[in-house]
C-alpha cells in the first residue's frame, strides 16, 4: 500500500478532501447520482441549477451532440436547461446529502429573475444547511428575466446588481458567480462580480457553439425533427479558452476562482490551478466515463505533488501566472529546430509542414528518408515540432555558452 | 467454399486510417510496384470519401478488386510502413479492400474516344489487362488475344477462399467492357500468327507450362499437376476423393492447392512435402497461415525419390535431407542423407514445383530459362514488340505484372508517337 497523500484544501472556508468537485450538471441532477458521485470519492457536488416553484423548464430531446477524436469526445454540446427540480426538492436533497456526507461539500446552483426570487432561493438553501451557493449567470440558452436569450454575465451592470442581491441574502454563506467566456472583456465582468460582493467566481460555463450540420439534409446537430439550435460546448475542446479566462481574471482581479470547463484529467486540473483556480469542477469527464475517473484524478495529483515536492494542492495555485506576459513583453530568443536523428522515423511530416507552411528551412533526403534543418533559413517558428509524431524535434538556442532547449507541450 | 478474410467495418477502417502518419514521400507508395498513392487514399478513408479513395487506387492499379484481396502486403507496402517504427504497420491492403468492398467501380468513368491505332496484346492476364487499360486511357485500341477466360491466374487459378469468383469476374468484366477494343479467342505462339498488321505488340503470355518432377512414375493414376487442380476447383470441379494426399513443393501454388484440398475434404489428410525447411518456404505469409489454419501438415527436409504404385499411386519414397551451403537461390541447399529413405503412403499426389516458359515466339530473344529478355522500357529485340509479366520475370505477383503492363503501355505510347513523328 502506498502512503496516502493529503489532497485536502480549504475553499472559501469549506474543507474539501481534494480539489475535485462535480459541477452543476446531469451528474448532480438526481439524488442517487449525486450520492454515487460523493461515494465514489468526489470532494463535493454543486447540485444542478434550480429555480422557484412554478418556473417552467421546457427541456427538449435529444439534447446532446458531440464531436470526437479517436473515439474520445473532444467537444460535447448540450441544449439542456436548468434542472426541472425546483427549490422545494433541492432543499430536501441538500439535507439528505449533508446528512449522508457531513465531510463533503454540498453546494447548490440557482437561477432567478426578480430580486425576491434570487433571495428566496438563497434563504431556503441556507436554511437547509447548504455549504455554498453558485449562481448561474451564464447558461448559453439565456438567463431568466427581461432579456431572453442573453446571459446575465454579458451585462456588467446586471452582474453587479444581481450579485449584490444574492450576497445580501447569503450573508456568511459563500457565493460563487458562474460566468461565461463569451464577453468582450472578462476582467470587467470579474470586477463586477467582486464589487457585487461575491466570494468567488466560477470560470467558466460552456460556450455557445454550433455542433455541426448534416451536409445531406442541412439540419444542425442535435436535430429535433430537422431543427436545431446553438449548444453549450464543453469538454477538452474548450480547455485552452478556459485557461485563458482563468488566467486573465487571476492576473487582474483579487478573487477566488473555481475552475470549470474543459479539464479532462489531473494534468489539466494542475494547469487550471497553476493559472489561478483554487479547485476544479468536472462535468464532461464523469458524464463520458463515469465517476470512477476520480481515482486517477486523485492519484495523479498526489504523485505529482510528491514528485514535485509540493506540500498541498494550494501550492500550485497561480504558479504559472508570473510567466504569462503580453506578446510585447516576451523575450526574443534566436532559436533553431534541431532534429534527433536517432529518434526520427523518417515520416517527412516536418518537411511537408515547413515546406508548405513554414520557411522552407528543412531539406529532405529521400534516399535516407531524413529531414535536415537549414539553419540559415530556419526562423525557429516550431511548427515542425508540433507535427513530429515521435518528439524527435526540439527548439534550441545558444544562451551564453550553454545550449538551451524550449519545451514542447506534452 | 467461402472467402476466409472478413472485410473491415467502417469503424475499424476509420480507426486504422487514423493511425496512418500520412508520411511525406511515403515509403509504402515507393514499395508498391504499381506506385499506388497510399497515404492519399487513406486520407480519403478518414474523411469517408470512399469514391475519391477508389479513384486514387484505380488510376494507379486497374486490378483494384483483385489486388485488394490477394496482394502480399508483407512483401510490399506494409513492409515499408513508417508506423512500424512507432508500433505496428498500417493494415494497408485491408484498407484498400475496404474501399473496393464499399464502392462501385463503374461510377464516374470518363474516357476520351479511342481514335488512335490498334495495339496487339498477347495474353489477357494481369500484365495484359493493365497494359490495355493504360493504352485505352491514352486513346489507343487494345486488342487482346486470349484463348482462355480473360483475367489470367487470378481469375482461372487463385482459389475462391482467397478471391471469390464474383469479385475477380466483376473486375475483369469492367475492364473488358470499358477498356478493351476487341478480344480474339486465338492462341498466338509466334508473331507471324498475328493476322493483322499491328505497329506495336505486347507479349504477356505468362508461364503456361508446369515443371515436372524428374522421378519415376509421375504418370501413374492419382498423380496431378497443381494448377490443373486449381483451375478445376475454380470452375467447381472437385478433386477426386482421397484419404491421404501429398503436395510436393514449397511455393504459393503448393500451399494454395494444399489448402484447397484440405478445405474440400476436411476429414482427409493433406501433407506438404518439401525438400527444404520451414524457413525456406517460398510462399507468402498468408498462404502459409491459411494452410496451417485449414489443417494442412508438413513434411520438411524430404526429397522425393520415387513414386510407388501399381495401377494407382500408393505413395512416395523420400530421402531425408539436411541443409547445406546456400545455392543460387540464396537459400540453403538440401543435401540427401545416405540410407535415410522412407515411404509415405498416399493415394493422391500433387506436383507443385513451379512453372516454366513455353517455347513460343522463336523470333524473340530469351534467357537460359526461356524467359523473354527486355530492356528497361520493356522492349524486346524486335522493334515494336514489348513484353512483360511472368514471361519476363518468371513467377511473380499480380501487382508486379500490373506494374510491367503499365510501364509497357507507357513505352508503347512513346514508341507510337515517335513513329508518327518520323
Amino acid at each position: 500500500m502506498y502512503k496516502e497523500k493529503d489532497l485536502s484544501i480549504d475553499f472559501l472556508g469549506i474543507h474539501l478532501d481534494s480539489p475535485f468537485i462535480l459541477s452543476a450538471s446531469p451528474s448532480t441532477d438526481e439524488l442517487e447520482i449525486a450520492y454515487n458521485g460523493l461515494k465514489a470519492g468526489w470532494a463535493g457536488v454543486i447540485l444542478k441549477t434550480t429555480s422557484i416553484e412554478g418556473n417552467p423548464v421546457p427541456l427538449k430531446y435529444p439534447m446532446m451532440s458531440s464531436f470526437a477524436t479517436d473515439h474520445r469526445i473532444t467537444g460535447l454540446g448540450n441544449i439542456d436547461l436548468i434542472s426541472q427540480y425546483h427549490i422545494n426538492e433541492i432543499v430536501k436533497r441538500v439535507k439528505a446529502l449533508k446528512e449522508a456526507f457531513p465531510d463533503k461539500m454540498i453546494a447548490a446552483s440557482i437561477m432567478g429573475s426578480k430580486k425576491e426570487d434570487w433571495q428566496t432561493l438563497v434563504w431556503r438553501l441556507k436554511k437547509a444547511g447548504v455549504d455554498l451557493i453558485e449562481c448561474s449567470f451564464s447558461c448559453p440558452q439565456g438567463s431568466m428575466g427581461e432579456a431572453p436569450g442573453r446571459m446575465l454575465a454579458q451585462s456588467i451592470e446586471a452582474t453587479e446588481k444581481v450579485t449584490g442581491w444574492v450576497k445580501e441574502a447569503a450573508g456568511d454563506t459563500p457565493v460563487l458567480i458562474k460566468i461565461t467566456p463569451q464577453v468582450t472583456d472578462i476582467v470587467e465582468v470579474a470586477k463586477a462580480v467582486k464589487s457585487g460582493g461575491a466570494d468567488g467566481i466560477t470560470a467558466s460555463n460552456t460556450i455557445p457553439s454550433l455542433l455541426g450540420v448534416d451536409i445531406k439534409t442541412f439540419e444542425p446537430y442535435p436535430t429535433l425533427f430537422g431543427k436545431g439550435t446553438y449548444s453549450g460546448l464543453s469538454g477538452p475542446a474548450i480547455k485552452p479558452i478556459t485557461l485563458r479566462t482563468i488566467a486573465e481574471i487571476a492576473k487582474n482581479v483579487d478573487i477566488t476562482i473555481s475552475g470549470n470547463g474543459g479539464a479532462f484529467n489531473w494534468r489539466d486540473a494542475v494547469e487550471f490551478m497553476s493559472v489561478g483556480a483554487s479547485n476544479v469542477q468536472f462535468c464532461t469527464l464523469p458524464m463520458h466515463y463515469g465517476f470512477r475517473t476520480i481515482r486517477d484524478l486523485k492519484s495523479g495529483l498526489a504523485h505529482y505533488l510528491m514528485d514535485m515536492g509540493f506540500h498541498s494542492p494550494m501550492d500550485i495555485v497561480g504558479k504559472a501566472l508570473p510567466n504569462i506576459k503580453t506578446q510585447e513583453e516576451l523575450p526574443s530568443p534566436e532559436t533553431k529546430a534541431e532534429i534527433n536523428e536517432d529518434k526520427c522515423i523518417g515520416c517527412g511530416l516536418c518537411y511537408a509542414a515547413c515546406n508548405d507552411g513554414g520557411h522552407q528551412a528543412i531539406d529532405w533526403d529521400s534516399e535516407k528518408r531524413l529531414p535536415n534543418v537549414n539553419e540559415d533559413k530556419c526562423v525557429g517558428c516550431a511548427m515542425c515540432m508540433q507535427v513530429c509524431p515521435v518528439n524527435a524535434i526540439r527548439m534550441k538556442e545558444k544562451l551564453n555558452s550553454d545550449m538551451h532547449y524550449f519545451a514542447k507541450k506534452e | 467454399m467461402e472467402e476466409i478474410e472478413k472485410t473491415f467495418s467502417k469503424e475499424q477502417a476509420i480507426v486504422e486510417a487514423k493511425r496512418c502518419l500520412y508520411c511525406y514521400d511515403a515509403p509504402c507508395q515507393a514499395a508498391c510496384p504499381a506506385n499506388v498513392p497510399i497515404p492519399e487514399f487513406i486520407q480519403s478513408i478518414r474523411t469517408d470519401n470512399l469514391k475519391g479513395a477508389q479513384e486514387i487506387i484505380r488510376e494507379a492499379n486497374p486490378l483494384i478488386e483483385i489486388c485488394g484481396r490477394v496482394c502480399p502486403e508483407e512483401s510490399f507496402c506494409q513492409s515499408a510502413c513508417t508506423r512500424a517504427k512507432v508500433d505496428t504497420p498500417i493494415r494497408i491492403r485491408e484498407l484498400h479492400r475496404y474501399i473496393t468492398d464499399n464502392t462501385n467501380p463503374s461510377e464516374n468513368l470518363e474516357l476520351k474516344p479511342a481514335t488512335k491505332e490498334k495495339v496487339a496484346i498477347i495474353g489477357g492476364g494481369p500484365a495484359g489487362l493493365a497494359c490495355a487499360v493504360e493504352l485505352r486511357r491514352q486513346g489507343y485500341k487494345p486488342v487482346i488475344f486470349e484463348k482462355k477466360q480473360l483475367g489470367g491466374i487470378p481469375v482461372n487459378e487463385i482459389s475462391k477462399i482467397r478471391l471469390p469468383e464474383n469479385i475477380s469476374q466483376k473486375e475483369v468484366k469492367f475492364i473488358h467492357h470499358n477498356f478493351i477494343y476487341q478480344t480474339k479467342d486465338i492462341k498466338i505462339t509466334s508473331l507471324k500468327e498475328l493476322n493483322e498488321d499491328f505497329k506495336a505488340v505486347f507479349i504477356a503470355t505468362g508461364l503456361p507450362d508446369e515443371l515436372n518432377l524428374n522421378i519415376p512414375n509421375t504418370t501413374l493414376k492419382g498423380v496431378y499437376q497443381a494448377r490443373e487442380i486449381l483451375k478445376k476447383a475454380k470452375v467447381g470441379i472437385k478433386p477426386q476423393i482421397f484419404k491421404r494426399a501429398g503436395v510436393i513443393g514449397g511455393g504459393n501454388v503448393a500451399l494454395e492447392v494444399a489448402s484447397v484440398l484440405k478445405r474440400e475434404y476436411p476429414n482427409s489428410d493433406v501433407e506438404v512435402i518439401y525438400r527444404r525447411s520451414e524457413k525456406e518456404l517460398k510462399a507468402f505469409k498468408k498462404e502459409i497461415e491459411e494452410a496451417i489454419d485449414s489443417g494442412v501438415t508438413f513434411q520438411f527436409l524430404a526429397i522425393p525419390k520415387e513414386i510407388k504404385g501399381k495401377e494407382r499411386v500408393e505413395g512416395v519414397v523420400v530421402t531425408r535431407a539436411h541443409l547445406g551451403e546456400k545455392d543460387a537461390s540464396g537459400r540453403r541447399h538440401p543435401e540427401p542423407i545416405p540410407h535415410s529413405d522412407f515411404f509415405i503412403p498416399l493415394d493422391l499426389i500433387v506436383i507443385a514445383i513451379g512453372q516454366k516458359a513455353s517455347n513460343f515466339f522463336p523470333e524473340i530473344e530469351k534467357d537460359e530459362r526461356g524467359l523473354i529478355k527486355v530492356n528497361d522500357d520493356m522492349s524486346t529485340n524486335v522493334k515494336g514488340v514489348f513484353a512483360g509479366g511472368d514471361i519476363v520475370k518468371g513467377p511473380s505477383t499480380i501487382v508486379e505484372s500490373v506494374a510491367q503492363g503499365k510501364k509497357a503501355a507507357e513505352s508503347i505510347v512513346k514508341y507510337m508517337e515517335g513513329e508518327k513523328n518520323v
